[in-house]
């Protein structure tokens, strides 16, 4: 009987898997950046045209936000990082990096949705965009005063997340 | 060095072009998953297929080439799997299920 019964079990078994792995919706792919410092480029801030290194950026902690004006989860999640950037309790930085975009249509997405950021760098061969591991934006990392990647976030960021998985790295560093 | 669209692979040698096919077709487009670069069209899989090509052209190794792609992207970049401990029922799987069923089949059939 158990013999009968036993291919049946383990099809079972298969099935459970298979079906976990379907409705697990969590298909975020980790980075194996987390922990590691930020990747060397050079690259021209969208405004002023002054060229910036990735040492540079570096001395306190800040997000970086990779974003562009064509990508709709960017434009979801502006009116958060607007908001974050004004929160004068957080008082945290927001890096951009303007990924494969045209330099005007960037500038005036920010003069009439607002500008978050502390410094716009325009990557628009997407060549840092590729040493950060960056498969879609938006992507948002949390980097630490030496410039190690603590967290990221693949997707378009709203309170909610910032608190529950921003928050608490933000509190461990600090 | 000009690119049009990354696409072509004509500036490389025979050997070369063969190097970058086979790597191309290796690396998971990570946009539009389940689709390897060479068949996307995403900006991403371009970018990745000029960074390929680029780094043929400057001499690098595909062990070089698939080690920049792993550090930043991991190990869900390529399709197929590095030979890992983790993955080491997946790359058994099939010869362990083969043997279960010989033997279930084998008492079966007494």
């Amino acid at each position: 009987m158990t013999r009968r019964i036993l291919p049946l079990v383990i099809f079972f078994v298969l099935m459970g898997f298979l079906a976990q792995s379907l409705f697990d919706s969590d298909s975020e792919l980790p980075s194996p950046l987390i922990g590691k410092s930020i990747p060397q480029f050079t690259l021209q801030n969208l405004i002023t045209e002054e060229m910036y290194s990735n040492e540079e950026i570096i001395g306190e902690i800040s997000l970086i936000n990779v974003w562009a004006t064509w990508c709709v989860g960017c434009e979801i999640e502006h009116e958060f990082l607007v908001e974050l950037s004004q929160d004068e309790n957080l008082d945290i930085p927001i890096i951009g990096l303007n990924w494969k975009d045209d330099d005007q249509l960037a500038k005036l997405w920010l003069n009439q949705l607002g500008d978050p950021y502390s410094i716009v760098l325009k990557d628009p061969e997407g060549k840092t965009a590729i040493d950060f591991g960056v498969y879609g934006a938006p992507e948002t990392f949390l980097i630490d005063s030496n410039g190690i990647i603590r967290f990221k976030h693949i997707g378009p960021l709203d309170r909610e997340i910032f608190e529950r998985d921003i928050l608490p790295v933000l509190g461990e560093l600090n | 060095m000009f690119f049009t669209s990354g696409i072509s692979a004509n500036e490389l040698d025979t050997n070369d072009q063969m190097r970058y096919q086979s790597l191309i077709q290796e690396v998971r487009c990570l946009v539009c998953q389940n689709q390897s670069v060479a068949e996307s069209n995403a900006e991403l899989a371009k970018d990745l297929r000029r960074e390929i090509k680029l780094q043929i052209q400057d001499g690098k190794s595909d062990i070089e080439i698939k080690t920049y792609l792993l550090d930043r992207y991991g190990e869900f970049i390529l399709y197929e799997p590095a030979f890992t401990q983790k993955t080491f029922f997946l790359w058994f799987s099939p010869i362990i299920l083969l043997l279960m069923f010989y033997g279930w089949f084998r008492k079966i059939g007494n």
